[in-house]
């Protein structure tokens, strides 16, 4: 997927099956330049992240039919184009246990909501290697 | 019994009796209390009706209306029901929301908790729509929990509106620019469609507040917004509506009315709630016999 070629605007997956949640990060992500798409649980992110290129992932943990860690897992095993996006996992679970699972399953960094839009712009642009 | 006259002013030719046979009619199936005072707003809607069902006569009007021709019933009520609000409306209940009634309703739940929350009526959407965007805008906890919000009216006409969230200028007056160019996109004709992520956000769907029946389907909201509709009905409706609203709340969350209404005048069963931006009323946490 990605080479050295840096897009125009870096493209960002919001995996959250609030939609509320989804359309507050969209927002805040595309005030900040990114071009962002959604999903609603893992098995649709895994169609998307499949179809067409990313350059981040963010994804919740308690999602119906496919969650977070099940997502990154199958992300994670998948073909080599896929299996290196970056993601950033966000949830309500604080327990150190979860956010080592998701170390696990292969997240890049955890954030525990509630998450202030400033910081999730920052860890977006670190994760995807975007100046604002 | 039919006395064709033709003509567009159909109502000129009701008498009282009929005025008030029809009245109790719209009295029972909305709630909808109309004294004579109303007269004119009465024929008009009635005028209309009459015109769009090509009846000749109030009688055959009426007996339509009884039979639920065509849905009848759901036209009238379409006509009688006053759609004109604007986004922000009352906003310092808004502020309440966020700057209070939050906090005390989340302090009972586990992050990732569901938060449910009713506007009805709902009119045209321009209610729940504005809950959504005053939750993106002013409340840091608005992705901490899963936030729930529908809309309901009686008036079919405008679920329909709420649905397509396309907007005038006047209904956006209330908005700042930057909220208008983040969630709106300009269309055809000087109008403004809301953001398809919202419109999705948002559960559409009739329900009439004095119909036990119809209500029993709306359980466990945190928070009800039911403002500016229980002035159109008499005492009794009132307290019929203020019982329903009573059972849709969880023990513990609070219902917001019109700055003019007053739940204290309606029903005993609810707790007046003082915070520093509104009044509303509570349901307490443990019933009472």
């Amino acid at each position: 997927m990605a080479d050295t070629a840096t897009p125009a605007k870096a493209r960002v997956l919001v995996v959250d099956d609030s939609s509320l949640v989804r359309l507050y990060y969209r927002t805040a992500l595309e005030r900040a330049g990114f071009e962002v798409k959604q999903a609603i649980n893992g098995i649709e992110a895994m169609e998307k992240v499949l179809s067409e290129p990313y350059d981040l992932v963010i994804v919740d943990v308690n999602m119906p039919r496919m969650d977070g860690f099940t997502f990154l897992r199958s992300l994670r095993s998948g073909a080599a184009d896929v299996a290196t996006l970056p993601a950033l996992m966000i949830s309500t679970e604080s327990g150190v246990q979860d956010i080592g699972e998701a170390r696990m399953f292969g997240a890049n960094f955890y954030l525990v909501k509630p998450v202030a839009e400033a910081e999730l712009v920052r860890h977006v642009c670190v994760l995807t290697g975007a100046t604002l | 019994m039919d006395d064709s006259k033709g003509g567009s002013s159909h109502a000129t030719h009701i008498s009282p009796e009929q005025v008030q046979r029809f009245c109790e009619f719209v009295y029972r199936r909305t709630g909808m209390s109309f004294t004579e005072s109303k007269r004119y707003f009465i024929d008009r809607r009635l005028e209309d009706r009459m015109a769009a069902t090509g009846s000749s006569s109030f009688q055959e009007y009426f007996s339509l209306l009884r039979t639920d021709a065509d849905h009848e019933i759901e036209h009238l009520i379409n006509s009688f029901t006053v759609n004109e609000t604007y986004f922000y409306r009352e906003d310092h209940q808004f502020r309440c929301m966020t700057a209070s009634l939050l906090d005390a309703i989340v302090h009972q739940k586990e992050p990732g908790g569901t938060v449910r929350i009713w506007s009805i009526p709902c009119s045209t959407g321009e209610e729940p729509y504005s809950i959504a965007l005053w939750l993106m805008e002013n409340w840091s906890q608005v992705d901490n929990y899963n936030i729930e919000i529908v809309g309901s009216d009686i008036d079919t006409r405008a679920l329909n509106a709420a649905s397509e969230g396309v907007y005038g200028d006047r209904a956006l007056m209330r908005l700042s620019r930057d909220v208008v160019s983040r969630y709106f996109r300009p269309i055809a004709g000087g109008y403004y469609q809301i953001d398809e992520g919202l419109r999705n956000s948002i559960e559409f769907t009739r329900a009439n507040l004095i119909d036990p029946q119809d209500m029993k389907q709306y359980r466990d909201f945190d928070l009800i917004f039911c403002r500016n509709v229980l002035i159109y009905f008499d005492d009794a409706s009132r307290r019929l509506a203020a019982e329903n609203l009573y059972d849709c709340l969880q023990p513990g969350g609070y219902i917001c009315l019109g700055h003019s209404e007053s739940m204290s005048r309606i029903s005993p069963l609810f707790r007046v709630s003082r915070f520093p931006d509104a009044i509303v009323y509570q349901r307490p946490e443990a019933d009472h016999g």
